[in-house]
C-alpha cells in the first residue's frame, strides 16, 4: 500500500492498512519494531497482541520499563486474562533474559519484549549473542516473536524489522485544542525475509492511532 | 445375617455430613455416603467390638449430638429397612432380625419416595402402607407395572440385597521431613522440599490426580513457623516442575532461621483429559510453563509476573496483578450437548470487539516530578530527566478526582502535551507539583 503523508485518509481508513501490517509479522521468526518514542511503534505492538489473543491464543510481554498500561490494553481488544506480563522494572538484564526463556516456551501466540521507553534504563544495549539466541528460540516455537526498541537491537537476527515514524498528532477541537484525539505514523518494512516486497521502496502504512 | 444402621438427618446440611461420615467410619469400616441426609453403616461382626445393637445405636447417637447433628438412628436387615426405620421412627428404632416386613407393615407409603404419577396410581387402588403393597400379588403387580412394581414390593417389605457402596475419605496429600540438626541454606532445603514434592506428586498420579496448590511450613530453630505457599499456572503432576517452583517460592521468601522440619501440603484436583480442538491456538504444556514461570519469579520477582486486573475505580493506573493461568481447553462439542463451555475458557473476540488502532499508552511508574514552565497559566515548557523541551501544542487541564469519601482520596489535573521534539505526553499536578504521568507510543 503506497501513501503519502500529504493528505490524510479519513477516519476508519486504516482498518485494512493496519490489517496487512500484522500480517507481516512472521511465526517462528524474530521481528523488530525500531522507532522513537511517540511514533506509534508501542501501538503497533498492542495491536499485535491484541490480534493474537482475539485469535483464542496466549501472549506474553516481558515490559522492560513497567510501563504497560492495562486499560489501553483492554480498549485496543487485549483480553487480559490470555496476557502474561512480566515486569522487569526497569532492569534491562532481567528483561533479555525473560525474553529468551518464554521464546523457549512453545504455546504462546506471541511473545513480545518492549523496550520502548527508556525512562531510567540507560542506553539500550542488548547481549552481543541476544538476537541470534532469540532468533533460534522463535525458530523452534510456531509464535510471534517481536522487540520493540527506540532502535535495532537484535542486528541481522531478525526476520522482519518494521520501523515506524510519527507524522502528526491529532488534537480534536480547533482553534482551541480540548483534548488529544490520536496520533497518525507511517511504518516502513525495512527487512522482510519472508516476503521481500514488503519491503519495497517506497511502500508505507499510514495508520492513524486513536486515544 | 445382615445388619445395617442408617443415621438420616432430617434437616440437612452438607456442613454436618463429613462428621457423620467420619464417626460412622470410626465405627465400621464399611460405610456408605447414602446422600445428602444419610449414612449407612455395616454393623455385621461390631457386637464383640463395641456390644449390642443398642449400645452401638447409643454411642452413634452420642457421638452425632457431640457435632451438634440431630440424627435419627434405624437398625434393620437391610439398607431400605433401616432406612425406612430411621425415618419413620424416633431417636432410634432397631427393627429386630427377621422381622422386616412385619415391622415396616404399617408405615406410610410417601417413605419410598414415589414420583407424583406412581404414588396417585398406587392411591387409586387404595394402597397406603408398605404393608398393603407387600401382601399384592408379584404376578399381577408386575403385569400392571412392569418391573418397577416387584421392585417396589421388594423394599416396600424391607428387602435390598445391594451391598453398600463402600465410602473411603479423601487422602491427606502431606509430607514431612525432620533435620532436627537444622538446615541454615536454601539449597539443601530445596533438596528436601523437592524430594517431598516427588512423593507427593507419584501419590497424586496414582490417584489420578493433579497439584492445584502447594504449601510448605516450616518449623524453625527459634521456635516459630515459617510458611508459604504457591500455585502452578496450570495442574500438574510433574515433580520437577513442582520442585522448581517450590524453590523458587522458597528463594522469594526465605526462612530467618534453621528450620528443624518441613511439611509440604497439596491441594489435589482431578483434571478432566481435554483433547485439544484443530480449531484452537496450542497452549503451552503446563510443566513447561511451571518451569518457565518459576524461573521468571527467579529473575525479576513473583510479584512481578501474572495477569493484571483493572480495579473498579477511576482512580489513574489502578490495577491489580494476579496469577497467571491457563485457562481451560474448550471441550469438543459432544452428541446432544452442543458444545457446552468449559469453566473459564478464553472467548475469541475479533478486533471488532476492541476499538481497533488505539494510541498506546506507556505509564510513567513510578511517576516523575518534572519541572514546567507556564506561560499565561498553560505549559510551556517541561523538563525533567531524559526528556526536555518546549510545550507547542497542549489540552487541559482535566480534573481527575475520586475516593474523596476515603482516607486517600485523589484529585489531580491532567495535561496532554507535545513537546518539539514529537514525544506526546501526559502531565498531571496536584499537591505535591508536576509530575510525569505517562508517554503515548
Amino acid at each position: 500500500m503506497v501513501t503519502s503523508t500529504e493528505s490524510l485518509p479519513p477516519p476508519g481508513w486504516d482498518r485494512e492498512g493496519l490489517d496487512s501490517l500484522l500480517d507481516a509479522f512472521p511465526e517462528g521468526g524474530l521481528s523488530e519494531i525500531v522507532g522513537p518514542r511517540s511514533s506509534g511503534g508501542g501501538s503497533l505492538l498492542l495491536a499485535l497482541l491484541a490480534r493474537a489473543a482475539s485469535r483464542g491464543g496466549l501472549v506474553a510481554l516481558v515490559d522492560g520499563a513497567d510501563s504497560f498500561d492495562p486499560e489501553t490494553a483492554e480498549r485496543a481488544g487485549l483480553d487480559l486474562r490470555a496476557l502474561l506480563w512480566v515486569r522487569c522494572g526497569g532492569r534491562l538484564p532481567p528483561a533479555w533474559s525473560a525474553a529468551d526463556l518464554l521464546a523457549r516456551c512453545p504455546g504462546f501466540a506471541a511473545v513480545a519484549l518492549d523496550v520502548g521507553t527508556t525512562w531510567g534504563m540507560g542506553s539500550i544495549a542488548a547481549p552481543p549473542s541476544f538476537g541470534v539466541r532469540l532468533q533460534r528460540a522463535a525458530a523452534g516455537n510456531p509464535a510471534v516473536i517481536v522487540v520493540r526498541a527506540p532502535r535495532h537491537v537484535t542486528g541481522s537476527a531478525a526476520a522482519l524489522v518494521v520501523s515506524v515514524r510519527r507524522v502528526r498528532a491529532r488534537w480534536v477541537g480547533a482553534p482551541l485544542r480540548i483534548r488529544l484525539g490520536g496520533l497518525v505514523s507511517e511504518a516502513r518494512v525495512l527487512r522482510s525475509r519472508f516476503d521481500p516486497r514488503l519491503a519495497a521502496p517506497g511502500r508505507a502504512w499510514l495508520i492513524e492511532w486513536r486515544t | 445375617m445382615t445388619r445395617i444402621a442408617c443415621l438420616f438427618v432430617p434437616v440437612a446440611d452438607e456442613r454436618i455430613k463429613p462428621a457423620l461420615l467420619e464417626i460412622a467410619l470410626r465405627h465400621s469400616p464399611s460405610v456408605e455416603d447414602g446422600g445428602p441426609d444419610i449414612v449407612y453403616l455395616d454393623l455385621g461382626g461390631l457386637e464383640r467390638l463395641w456390644g449390642g445393637e443398642e449400645e452401638i445405636a447409643r454411642r452413634l447417637h452420642r457421638a452425632a449430638c457431640e457435632c451438634g447433628a440431630a440424627v435419627r438412628i434405624g437398625i434393620a436387615g437391610s439398607r431400605a429397612g433401616a432406612r425406612f426405620a430411621a425415618r419413620a421412627g424416633g431417636d432410634i428404632t432397631i427393627v429386630p432380625p427377621e422381622l422386616d416386613a412385619r415391622w415396616l407393615g404399617p408405615a406410610p407409603l410417601a417413605l419410598l419416595g414415589l414420583g407424583p404419577e406412581m404414588s396417585a396410581r398406587l392411591g387409586r387402588w387404595g394402597i397406603r402402607t408398605l404393608g398393603e403393597l407387600a401382601d399384592l400379588p408379584v404376578s399381577g403387580l408386575a403385569e400392571r407395572l412392569g418391573d418397577e412394581g416387584p421392585r417396589l414390593q421388594r423394599l416396600a417389605r424391607g428387602e435390598d440385597a445391594t451391598p453398600l457402596r463402600l465410602w473411603t475419605p479423601p487422602p491427606v496429600f502431606e509430607e514431612s521431613a525432620d533435620c532436627s540438626w537444622g538446615v541454615e541454606t536454601l539449597e539443601p532445603l530445596g533438596d528436601l522440599l523437592a524430594g517431598l514434592a516427588e512423593m507427593l506428586c507419584a501419590r497424586l498420579r496414582r490417584h489420578e490426580l493433579s497439584a492445584d496448590a502447594f504449601e510448605w511450613s516450616c518449623r524453625l530453630a527459634n521456635r516459630t513457623v515459617h510458611e508459604g505457599a504457591c500455585a502452578p499456572a496450570a495442574p500438574l503432576t510433574d515433580s520437577a516442575a513442582a520442585a522448581a517452583l517450590l524453590r523458587a517460592s522458597l528463594a522469594a521468601r526465605p526462612p530467618r532461621a534453621a528450620v528443624e522440619a518441613i511439611t509440604l501440603r497439596v491441594r489435589p484436583v482431578r483434571v478432566r483429559n481435554v483433547q485439544p480442538r484443530f480449531d484452537e491456538p496450542p497452549r503451552p504444556s503446563p510443566r513447561l510453563l511451571t518451569a518457565t514461570l518459576a524461573r521468571l519469579s527467579a529473575l525479576v520477582g513473583a510479584r512481578d509476573i501474572g495477569s493484571p486486573v483493572i480495579l473498579d475505580t477511576h482512580r489513574p493506573d489502578a490495577h491489580q496483578m494476579t496469577p497467571f493461568l491457563l485457562p481451560s481447553p474448550r471441550p469438543s462439542p459432544q452428541r446432544g450437548e452442543g458444545g457446552r463451555e468449559n469453566r473459564n475458557p478464553l472467548p475469541r473476540r475479533g478486533r471488532g470487539q476492541g476499538e481497533g488502532a488505539v494510541l498506546a499508552v506507556h505509564r510513567v511508574r513510578p511517576s516523575r516530578s518534572v519541572a514546567v514552565v507556564l506561560h499565561a497559566g498553560a505549559p510551556a515548557h517541561l523538563r525533567a530527566a531524559g526528556l526536555a523541551g518546549r510545550i507547542i501544542a497542549g489540552a487541559g487541564p482535566w480534573r481527575v478526582s475520586g475516593e474523596w469519601w476515603t482516607e486517600a482520596p485523589f484529585v489531580q489535573d491532567e495535561w496532554d502535551v507535545e513537546l518539539d521534539d514529537g514525544t506526546l505526553c501526559r502531565l498531571a499536578r496536584d499537591g505535591r507539583g508536576w509530575r510525569l504521568e505517562a508517554v503515548y507510543d
